[in-house]
């Protein structure tokens, strides 16, 4: 029973609901993790968030977006890193700061488990269900 | 010197050689491969720039698209510099969609480029590291061609290096394997082969490892080769040993022949010739190296040898011999007689032979003056005339042939004997040679009969006046010494001249003209001379038909005998009969024995016929007698039969054949016949008489008439000339000498016989003289032996009438 809500779990993202934001593409998901636009359609600058390693969503997340190991995502930050303009979102570590986050700012945007999943946020991009 | 010759024979050495091939080779190959290699390393060295290159971009594509992703030019700018550090990179920029990311370039980038342009360009497409369809941005480099060529110019140039480097090694150890394999081997033998003698037997030494190489079947080979020419050059040296032993013993037989030998070519150009040519050719010596010649011989025809010498060599037959007399002119007018022979040798040469003949010569040349001199005068004789004449004939004609005849020499010879003949003829010739000039010729071609031949005498003016001077030198007396006395001898010259070739092409038919025109001389009785005439020949020559038609005449029995009665009146009967010969030519009728019988004197018939007549004489002689009619049949004796033509003997067999009484016979002879040589006329009649038969003397009154002839020459009968009796009865002084004659014949106790008695008043004339015989037409001419007989009846018939008229 244990094992079935891991590998059926299902990774949304969220945002506050009042952000404006109704639905994302999986390139602007992209684009805003991976650093290369950060400018939501409403016009403001999205903060993403980033689940700890230890998690196993993240990687889930990763894997499902861009079809990369947390290491290579990491090796990506790494050179970018260098340069400092462009920096890998902010990391929380559990996901229920990373709800509060959410829910207390308007252009945070994270990504959990669809079952933990609050009324406070609202899903702007999930995977189609398998 | 020395070493230039030394530097050509290595240049022409097989190393020199082997070297220049290789080097020449290996230079060509070091060419082409050097084009080659400078290519492929051009062209390797080019791509592996451009590869190079398009991997280092590869390299920093991944950093260079997250760069362009996350438009970072800190990030592009860093890759950019990067892509600087590689100095084949001129420039380099990264963009992304929108803008330049980054970019760096060469101080010198503008001169490249507008060298190389952009060919070279690499431009590398970045796609987004997340979704690989997605091109956010690309590289664009544009390669430094002038490093990238000069460093490949450096490889290039490395590359050909090395390969020459390995060339000349190449070449090198070829050299070496060359020079140690082949070269020195071949050098080795070479020297050996130049130490060995010519023909000395020793081999070469095969170089040590060449036992089996080429060299050493080289080595084997030329010792084959060595052993065979020394074997050959054995056999070439006892050959040649054998030669000069054989040429030594021949030159032995050259040297000392005692012929002269010499072998010469077309031209006379001498080979060689031995001692004994020099010492008979009187050869000069010469210090001169030109080759002799046969003609520095002082010959006197040089020609006539090199023409036997032409012929020699063009004939046809190698094995004929030619052979020659040559004269040698010598110092002092002696000269030498040499005889050549020469053979061709085949060669162009002939081989001569040469001897001493001078000996034979002049024995030849004294026999052949004696043969044609006569030797009492010095003068040519017949044969010598007829060599001058054929010099003449051949050379200059023409020319004057005069015949000089001495009447009465023989006379002469008899009456004072052969020594004064001899002196006198000297004489004689002595002054024929007054009148000869330098061209002249004279010749005794008979006992009294000379010849000269005036050479270019034509003018008969020009003769005419040398005959009258030949004629009143000649008829001078001559003056002969005997032992007992000093004789004053005259002598009288007839001469007849022909000329050549007019009268006659040959020297026979020549001195027959001069005889003619002697005799025409004759003919008049007088020391004179004439030209010759060709009706004399015409006469000759039918003179000669008839002399042609009495020889045949004389087998065919042509001539008969006819018989003419002799009457004894004093006893009025025939007694004998006078045989005749008659000649009844076939074509021209009878032709008289006046004619026929000087002829067959002359032409030596006469003795033929004698003895024929004698024959027939005897013959009929007998018949009659058998027949009971006692007849002696007389027969004409010519004086060219006594002694041997008409010979006692002869008479004395012909009676025996016919069983003949020596009575039954009579010879007549003439005067002449008496006279022509009284000895042996005096000894023939006393032989003939002593047979038995005998002699009556005919014609008696036409010569001498010598009664002194009648004493010395014993006789029966003579018989009186019909000459004297034709006019017997008219001419009173015939009748005189008739009637003296017959006087004197009577005192002599010889009888006498009239001829020719034609008509009966001579007849009374005759028998009132006393003449005993008669014969003539009164009686009967001469008949045939068959009607002989019957005349003979009616003769004595009409006699016995007559008698008994008379008694």
């Amino acid at each position: 029973m244990l094992l079935t809500p891991i590998a059926s779990a299902d990774v949304v993202l969220v945002a506050n609901p009042n952000s404006g934001i109704e639905k994302l593409t999986q390139s602007d998901v992209i684009n805003i993790y991976l650093g290369r636009y950060r400018l939501l359609p409403t016009g403001s600058t999205a903060v993403p968030i980033d689940l700890s390693d230890k998690t196993e969503i993240k990687a889930k997340f990763y894997q499902l977006l861009v079809d990369k190991n947390l290491a290579e995502i990491n090796a990506y930050w790494s050179r970018l890193v260098f340069s400092g303009k462009t920096r890998p979102p902010m990391q929380i570590d559990n996901v229920n700061d990373a709800l509060q986050w959410v829910a207390n700012n308007l252009n945070a945007l994270a990504y959990m488990d669809r079952a933990d999943v609050s009324s406070d946020v609202i899903i702007v991009f999930e995977w189609p269900s398998l | 010197m020395i070493n230039t010759g030394k530097w050509k024979r290595w240049r022409h050495g097989l190393i020199a050689r082997g070297l220049f091939a290789v080097f020449g080779v290996v230079l060509l190959l070091a060419a082409i491969s050097s084009v080659i290699v400078s290519s492929t390393v051009n062209y390797r060295e080019s791509q592996q720039a451009v590869k190079a290159l398009n991997e280092l971009v590869a390299a920093v594509a991944s950093t260079a698209s997250i760069a362009s992703f996350t438009q970072d030019e800190q990030l592009a700018t860093e890759v950019v510099q990067g892509l600087m550090s590689n100095s084949d990179v001129l420039r380099v920029a990264i963009r992304s969609t929108d803008k330049v990311l980054a970019s760096a370039e060469r101080e010198h980038a503008n001169v490249s480029l507008t060298k190389t342009g952009n060919a070279d360009q690499i431009v590398y497409p970045l796609t987004s590291p997340f979704q690989r369809d997605e091109r956010i941005g690309e590289i664009v480099l544009d390669s430094d061609w002038s490093n990238i060529n000069a460093r490949v110019n450096k490889s290039t140039k490395d590359a050909l290096l090395i390969q020459i480097g390995q060339m000349t090694l190449v070449v090198f150890i070829a050299a070496l394997i060359m020079f140690y394999l082949v070269v020195r081997p071949i050098k080795l033998i070479s020297d050996r082969l130049h130490s060995l003698g010519g023909s000395s037997g020793n081999l070469l030494s095969v170089p040590r490892g060449h036992a089996k190489s080429e060299i050493g079947l080289l080595v084997g080979d030329i010792n084959d080769l060595t052993g065979r020419l020394v074997a050959t050059l054995e056999q070439e040296r006892d050959l040649q040993r054998q030669q000069i032993i054989a040429r030594r013993k021949y030159q032995n037989l050259f040297d000392h022949a005692a012929s002269g030998i010499f072998v010469a070519n077309r031209r006379g150009q001498l080979d060689s010739f031995n001692r004994t040519f020099t010492r008979l050719t009187w050869f000069p010596d010469s210090e001169s190296t030109e080759p002799r010649l046969l003609t520095e011989i002082n010959w006197r025809d040089p020609e006539q040898l090199l023409t036997m010498l032409a012929n020699s060599l063009d004939g046809k037959n190698e094995s004929t011999e030619y052979q020659g007399d040559f004269v040698l002119s010598g110092r002092r007018g002696i000269d030498r007689w040499v005889n050549i022979a020469v053979l061709p040798l085949g060669d162009g040469n002939v081989q001569g032979t040469i001897s001493d003949v001078t000996q034979r010569k002049q024995e030849e040349i004294s026999a052949k003056h004696q043969a044609i001199t006569d030797t009492l005068t010095g003068f040519a004789n017949r044969i010598g005339l007829q060599y001058a004449l054929n010099e003449l004939s051949s050379s200059t004609p023409p020319f004057a042939l005069v015949m000089v005849n001495l009447k009465g020499f023989k006379q002469i010879n008899e009456a004072f004997g052969l020594h004064v003949g001899d002196q006198l003829l000297f004489k004689v010739s002595t002054r024929l040679k007054q009148i000869l000039s330098a061209d002249d010729h004279a010749a005794r071609v008979d006992a009294d009969e000379y010849v000269l031949v005036l050479k270019g005498e034509q003018e008969r003016n020009a003769i005419n006046q040398r005959m009258d001077q030949l004629l009143q030198l000649l008829n001078q007396p001559y003056a002969i010494q005997t032992a007992d006395k000093h004789n004053n001898i005259s002598i009288s010259a007839i001469i007849g001249i022909a000329f050549f070739p007019m009268d006659g092409s040959n020297l026979n038919d020549l001195l027959r003209s001069a005889e003619l025109a002697v005799n025409s001389v004759e003919n008049y009785n007088e020391s004179s001379y004439q030209y010759f005439d060709p009706a004399q020949q015409t006469a000759v020559e039918h003179r000669r038909r008839l002399e042609d038609d009495l020889r045949h005449a004389v087998i065919t029995n042509e001539l008969q005998l006819a018989f003419q009665p002799i009457i004894d009146i004093s006893v009025g009967k025939t007694v004998g009969a006078e045989a005749l010969l008659r000649w009844l030519h076939p074509e021209q009728g009878m032709i008289s024995p006046e004619v026929f019988i000087p002829l067959a004197e002359q032409v030596g018939l006469i003795n033929q016929i004698g003895l024929l007549v004698l024959e027939e004489a005897c013959r009929h002689s007998a018949g009659w007698r058998e027949s009971g009619m006692d007849i002696y049949v007389s027969v004409n004796v010519s004086a060219k039969q006594i002694p041997n033509g008409l010979t006692p003997l002869a008479v004395q067999q012909a009676l025996e054949r016919h069983n003949l009484s020596p009575s039954a016979i009579v010879l007549e002879v003439t005067e002449s016949l008496l006279m022509a040589n009284v000895a042996v006329a005096q000894s023939w009649i006393e032989s003939i008489r002593a047979l038995g038969v005998r002699i009556y003397l005919d014609d008696f009154g036409t010569g001498y008439s010598s009664l002194s002839y009648l004493k010395r020459f014993p006789m029966d009968k003579v018989k009186i000339d019909k000459s004297f009796i034709r006019d017997l009865y008219i001419d009173k002084s015939d009748r005189a000498l008739v009637e003296a004659i017959i006087t004197m014949a009577n005192s002599l106790g010889l009888k006498v016989v009239a001829e020719g008695v034609e008509d009966e008043q001579q007849l009374a004339i005759l028998r009132e003289m006393g003449c005993g015989c008669v014969q003539g037409y009164y009686f009967s001419r001469a008949v045939t032996a068959a009607e002989f007989g019957p005349s003979l009846l009616r003769i004595n018939a009409e006699l016995a009438k007559d008698m008994d008229v008379a008694g």
